[in-house]
């Protein structure tokens, strides 16, 4: 058992790096909560000046506030441009702003309205009771008809002014869609000018800004002319936008030059200018999907890497085929799960540690079973595939159904907070972090794994029990032990790769029968037992081929996934033809040896 | 595995013994109203899955390979059946352009193409020739006996063998499954084929489409067509099926009558299969069990045999799935599903891996098993929950592997050899 | 053959210079006359090699057994005997080179193609198939019923299990005539393997390493019985067992390091000090 603590500090370099990437997320999570208590103290006079009387000074506090970025106040706007916000002047005569949605009535037919804090939307509290005053106690401060359209303008101005990053750059984003938001041009423009700002929101700037001017209606040259010089400037932004929107603005200008508003040369000139720029962006789509596609085959690859290299363990050197290996990577999920439980982290209570503590223990649980399965069930099958296939299937069955009754069918993993979003390292290109958290896992386990093999003592002591047992006991190799040590650590890999799967799928008791048995031997049979090279190549060029067949469209037939799947067998098994024994097959008398 | 192991079954006297309760005991006690029809037709779907079981042992038992997709050839029996039976399915369903009745099962989960609407809507070429019973039969057997042959012929001839063999007809099985469950290729997707009516109208016999049918009917009837029509109004009916001649799925006789015709089909193939690996080549199968490359040594090209049976196994399995249909009255992809064919060699793990009599006996018995332990029941000190039932088999196929290498027929040789033992102990 | 390795060396000063090749002068592939070898060889190969992983496991210019010969094929471990007999009977597919067997070239047939045109081999272990009975073995290995149809339709026929019949009372295995085979002792295996061989009646058979395992007494009667054999069938026997070797009392071949190092009779092979130092090692 001292061998799972030599484990637990080789994977320590590991989880340092986790831990940095952690402590700066939450760097920036007590940053918000500090503009928040800011916000509240600035926010409030603000508000009680919209009961003045001065309609310009409300349309400058309208704007104001709008730049204060508050998630809180789109809500707030809302309600002001339908006139459900009031004044309820207290006893002394100082302003109150309240919001009054509904009123009630009582016996006498009096009106009553019950108030809502206009920030929280929570219940207006006077004396620790709901305040329910007499209608006819507001004071109605409605906008007038301008000031309504500023109001409304502002709703979407708010997320632009936003000082969280997701938020504004959404709003920034928004501002581009239809119906065009002409009164953010300014904000935009600042944004797209302002040095400070994040280069991606910037460019989304400029993007919006553009598609505002191409989105405008025209129905003479000189506009046709001025949106068509915005569309150059959306393809110079390799804008994917811009793209879905093309169609509409073809048929305009078809239109115009049916109806007589475009004279032939200039309609032959601005489609020729139009069909360039579609097709550079085209050009820029098909290399977004491609690279997309490869990264997403890559990232597939290593699910498959990370499954199939415990296969290669216990099947390639040890020549037992571990149906339960499935199971033991669902373990891996549900003891992943279970620390997550203890920690209490949830999606919205950000214990992003537990994912730490969850490696060594998804190892731990899966190596354990696997001890016991070794033990009881696979010890007496060596050098009977076909009856270790079969044994160990049962003890897959019955562990599904164990894990079924405790756990029920479904059960969540809420991937640490870190996991979400992405990198994007070009435009449009966004690589998931949790992708890029699994090929670095699966990179590692490679490494860790090639370690214990090739530089360790148990590595030589394991290689040398399974090329030839007799002799590595009659040099006083205790071979029951390496027997355990290995499949052990075959096991524990597959609890690690359950781990890494929690962050990108679901999981359910079946996941490991459903998912990945299949596809992971076929990567082992593929690649050739017995050699880590060859489950590496093997899984990232199943990983990629899949990613890059599923996509491809014959007239209107997409391949899609269960065809991909299909292809890619009939491709697997044209392979075998040729290469019975993988890509990485031992020759000569080693290749009798079974 | 031993010749000794199946003269428990093998010897005539058991035989015939089998025979006589199979089509007589069985009977009787049905007529005595003894056993429900219910249970009849129960038994006859297991004496399917026997028959399946019987294709498995031939090949995993005798010949060393083992195949994890016997439910798919199963299943392509299977549809095949039910796609004759929906051909002559219930009055739902509508009617398409060139005159064919689209089955209700297919009607529902029809994958338009853009732009398509319900009146579009046309039953897919491929279904047509199951509209005849003789073609249809045929077909099911064929169509499995045709796939296991090319999949074996690229398999086996590239000398893919033992896991490998296992592992990639487990992705077969995998993939077929997907397919099946795709509404894009009109075999109804998930929902499976159902809405069945009668098996073997008169029409189906003789007529390769409905409008032959239709047309044959009305002459037939060319006397009395009037006041037939005007009576019974069976001339709406004509354009869905005409269901003159034909048995009603759900009557007792004709579940009864399946139930013979499938005992009759499994004491067929159990000859059949006795008479394979009786003769000569039944040597050759057992010799490239023991060692394959050798055998090529003395001349034989093993995939050759390997082919043969595997093709075989494909056609037991398709004729099961052929008799399954009628019975259970309703075939889904989920039997395809990876896990189900594994249960196949569960079955014959149990009966005992190598007799063809185990093979038998395990299906039976497991399946017996299954439908006495996925039901409530009390016993003295705890209850049983139908949830423990998987625990059960994974713990039943773990302990029959690695102690019980001959399974039940193996026990109960051992068992009969020990008495023998005691009684001439006793009378010597 | 001594002097002419002598004077071989001397003359060229190479001294791991391919002398057995005289014999073979007239047929080396630069001018190989089809008719001329197949006149006298029976089994002939050309520029053979095979290597694994870059490591040349068999690497012969020019070799050939003659009609009705009974070769023994000797070497120290490594040498690549059995890798020849492989490349021989298709087990392996040679990496250059061709193999040409009673007039006909059979580099690329597959074992079951060799087989059927006569060339049956015996492997080191006894090969025979635990789950048949000593007849049934023998049944299998019957020539001209290698077909499944022949296989599923057609029993044996009287002369043919009165053939079977025979051999096993010349192999005295007639009383286990009924016993599976993995009853048998390792020597009943041995003859079984041997029986099975005969019974094929091929052109050509490959003995490797007969006598291994077995006891003194077996030794001599495998010994009688290749002797015996070599009347009627082309023999090439691989083997360890000098004295084994020196009762065979025939053609011997060395390999070593997958080339062949000398040809002659066993007295000369114990006389060449190249062949001894293979042997002994350096």
């Amino acid at each position: 058992m001292g061998k799972f603590f030599l484990l637990a500090v080789l994977f320590s370099p590991f989880c340092l790096l986790e831990s940095q990437a952690e402590d700066e997320n939450n760097a920036k999570v007590s940053g918000n909560a500090n503009s928040v208590v800011f916000k509240e103290n600035t926010l409030l006079p603000l508000l009680l000046e919209l009961a003045s009387e001065d309609n310009e000074k409300k349309a400058d506090v309208v704007s104001r506030l709008a730049q204060t970025g508050e998630p809180r106040l789109e809500k707030f706007f809302e309600l002001y441009r339908q006139g459900s916000v009031y004044n309820w002047p207290d006893a002394e005569g100082n302003p109150r702003i309240v919001v009054n949605e509904e009123t009630v009535m009582d016996d006498d037919f009096n009106e009553f309205a019950p108030l809502l804090d206009p920030l929280s939307g929570q219940p207006f509290l006077v004396a620790g009771k709901q305040a329910k005053p007499d209608l006819l106690d507001l004071v109605d401060i409605s906008p007038d008809r301008k000031l309504r359209k500023l109001v409304n303008a502002s709703k979407f101005l708010i997320r632009l002014f936003s000082p969280d990053y997701e938020t504004r750059i959404s709003g920034v984003k928004k501002t581009g869609d239809p119906p065009f938001l002409e009164d953010a041009l300014p904000t935009l423009k600042e944004i797209a000018e302002d040095s400070s700002e994040d280069e991606k929101v910037r460019w989304t700037a400029r993007e919006s800004i553009a598609l505002i001017g191409f989105g405008k209606s025209s129905s003479n040259l000189e506009e046709t002319e001025s949106r068509l010089v915005f569309l150059e400037e959306l393809a110079e932004l390799n804008s994917l936008r811009a793209l879905a929107r093309l169609d509409s603005f073809k048929t305009d200008i078809s239109e115009l030059a049916q109806s007589g508003n475009l004279s032939v040369s200039d309609y032959d000139g601005f489609s020729g200018r139009i069909s360039k720029v579609e097709s550079s962006l085209a050009d820029h789509r098909d290399s977004v999907e491609l690279s997309g596609n490869l990264f997403r085959g890559l990232s597939y690859g290593s699910v498959l890497i990370l499954i199939a290299l415990g296969l290669a363990v216990t099947f390639g050197l040890m020549g037992v085929i571990n149906m339960a290996h499935g199971e033991l990577v669902m373990i891996g999920a549900y003891a992943t799960y279970e620390v997550q439980r203890i920690f209490g982290h949830s999606a919205d209570n950000a214990e992003d540690h537990y994912y730490l503590v969850a490696l060594p223990v998804a190892f731990l649980a899966s190596a354990l079973v696997g001890l016991l399965m070794e033990q009881f069930v696979v010890r007496h099958l060596y050098n009977r595939p076909l009856e270790s296939l079969l044994a160990t299937w049962g003890v897959g069955y019955i562990l599904i159904q164990v894990v079924r009754l405790r756990y029920g069918d479904n059960i969540g993993v809420n991937a640490p907070t870190w996991a979400r979003g992405g990198f994007e390292i070009t435009q449009d290109v966004v690589l998931p972090y949790a992708r890029l958290y699994l090929l670095a896992l699966s990179a590692t386990c490679v490494a860790f794994l090639y370690f214990i093999i090739r530089k360790t003592k148990m590595g030589v002591l394991i290689r040398a029990t399974m090329q030839n047992r007799d002799m590595a006991q009659s040099l006083g190799v205790r071979t029951r032990n390496v027997d355990r040590f290995t499949f052990a650590i075959g096991s524990g890999i597959a609890g690690v790769a359950g781990y890494g799967w929690t962050i990108v799928g679901g999981v359910t008791p079946d996941m490991g029968s459903k998912l990945f048995i299949v596809d992971s031997f076929l990567v082992v049979v593929t690649g050739g037992v017995g050699e880590l090279v060859g489950v590496v190549c093997s899984g990232l060029g199943i990983g990629v081929l899949t990613k890059l067949i599923e996509p491809m469209e014959f007239g209107d037939f997409t391949i899609g996934p269960v065809w991909g799947k299909v292809i890619l067998l009939a491709v697997i098994v044209a392979f075998i033809q040729f290469r019975p024994a993988g890509l990485f097959a031992p020759k000569g008398r080693l290749a009798d040896r079974k | 595995m031993n010749p000794q192991f199946d003269k428990l079954v093998g010897s005539k006297r058991a035989f015939f013994a089998l025979l006589l309760f199979t089509f007589v005991v069985m009977p009787v006690m049905y007529s005595a109203e003894m056993i429900t029809v219910g249970q009849i037709n129960m038994i006859g779907r297991y004496m399917c899955f026997a028959i399946l079981a019987l294709g498995l042992d031939l090949l995993w038992g005798y010949v060393g390979i083992l195949s994890l997709c016997q439910f798919t050839f199963f299943c392509l029996g299977g549809y095949a059946m039910g796609m004759h039976l929906a051909h002559h399915g219930g009055p739902e369903g509508i009617i398409d352009g060139n005159g064919w009745k689209i089955p209700a099962c297919l009607f529902v989960v029809y994958p338009y193409d853009v732009g398509e609407s319900s009146g579009d809507a046309l039953v897919p070429g491929f279904w047509k020739p199951f509209w005849n019973l003789p073609l249809t039969v045929a077909l099911g057997l064929l169509i499995p006996g045709l796939a296991s042959f090319v999949l074996g012929y690229f398999v086996f001839r590239s000398r893919v063998r033992g896991v490998y063999f296992a592992i990639l007809t487990q992705a077969i099985a995998v993939a077929s499954w997907l397919v099946f469950c795709r509404n894009d290729v009109k075999l109804c997707g998930t929902n499976g084929l159902v809405r069945f009516d009668v098996i073997a109208p008169a029409e189906s016999l003789t007529t390769f489409n409905p409008v032959d049918a239709k047309d044959k009917w009305i002459e037939s009837h060319e006397g009395s067509l009037d006041q037939d029509l005007n009576k019974d109004g069976k001339l709406d009916q004509l354009d869905y099926s005409i269901a003159d001649v034909g048995f009603s799925l759900s009557s007792d006789e004709v579940r009864f009558g399946l139930y013979l015709i499938t005992a009759a089909c499994l004491f067929g193939a159990f000859l059949l299969c006795r008479w394979v690996v009786n003769s000569r080549l039944g040597r050759v199968l057992l010799a490239i069990r023991d060692d394959e490359s050798t055998l090529c040594f003395f001349g034989y090209k093993p995939y050759v045999y390997k082919i043969f049976a595997f093709s075989l196994a494909g056609i037991l399995a398709g004729l099961a799935g052929m008799l399954y249909v009628p019975q259970m009255q309703i075939i889904t992809p989920s039997n395809m599903e990876a896990y189900r064919s594994l249960l196949v060699v569960v079955w014959v793990a149990v009966g005992g891996r190598g007799t063809l009599a185990g093979a038998v006996l395990g299906a039976l018995v497991v399946n017996l098993l299954y439908n006495y332990f996925t039901s409530q029941h009390d016993f003295y000190f705890f209850s049983w929950n139908p949830d423990y039932w998987q625990i059960l088999l994974g713990l039943m196929f773990v302990l029959v592997v690695l102690y019980l290498p001959n399974g039940l027929i193996g026990l109960l040789d051992k068992v009969r050899g020990s008495i023998g033992l005691l009684l001439r102990r006793n009378s010597s | 053959m001594t002097q002419s390795l002598e004077k071989e060396r001397s003359s060229s000063g190479d001294v791991g210079s391919v002398s057995y090749l005289d014999g073979y002068r007239e047929y080396l592939p630069s001018q190989v006359n089809h008719e001329a070898w197949s006149s006298r060889f029976v089994l002939f190969v050309e520029n053979l090699s095979v290597s694994f992983d870059g490591f040349k496991a068999v690497d012969i210019p020019c070799y050939g057994v003659g009609h009705g010969e009974l070769r023994v094929i000797i070497g120290p471990n490594g040498a690549g005997k059995t890798t020849f007999c492989d490349l021989v009977s298709g087990k392996t597919r040679p990496s250059a080179g061709q193999v040409f067997f009673d007039g006909k070239e059979i580099t690329t047939m597959d074992e079951s193609e060799i087989a059927l045109r006569g060339i049956g081999r015996k492997f080191q272990t006894p090969t025979v198939f635990d789950s048949l009975t000593t007849y049934e073995n023998l049944l299998l290995a019957l020539p001209g019923n290698q077909g499944w149809k022949d296989n599923l339709f057609r029993a044996e026929s009287k002369a043919e299990s009165a053939n079977i019949q025979e051999i096993l009372e010349k192999v005295s295995l007639a009383d286990h005539r009924d016993k599976l085979a993995k009853s048998l002792s390792h020597g009943q295996r041995q003859w079984l393997a041997i029986s099975a061989l005969i019974i094929a009646k091929p052109k050509l058979l490959l003995v490797d390493e007969p006598a291994a395992g077995l006891t003194d007494s077996e030794t001599e009667k495998t010994a009688e019985l290749l002797l015996e054999l070599s009347k009627e069938h082309t023999l090439v026997v691989i083997e360890h067992d000098m004295e084994f070797v020196r009762r065979l009392g025939s053609t011997v071949t060395v390999l070593n390091e997958g080339k062949v190092l000398a040809e002659g009779s066993m007295g000369e092979m114990e006389r060449n000090e190249e062949v001894m130092e293979a042997y002994l090692g350096r």
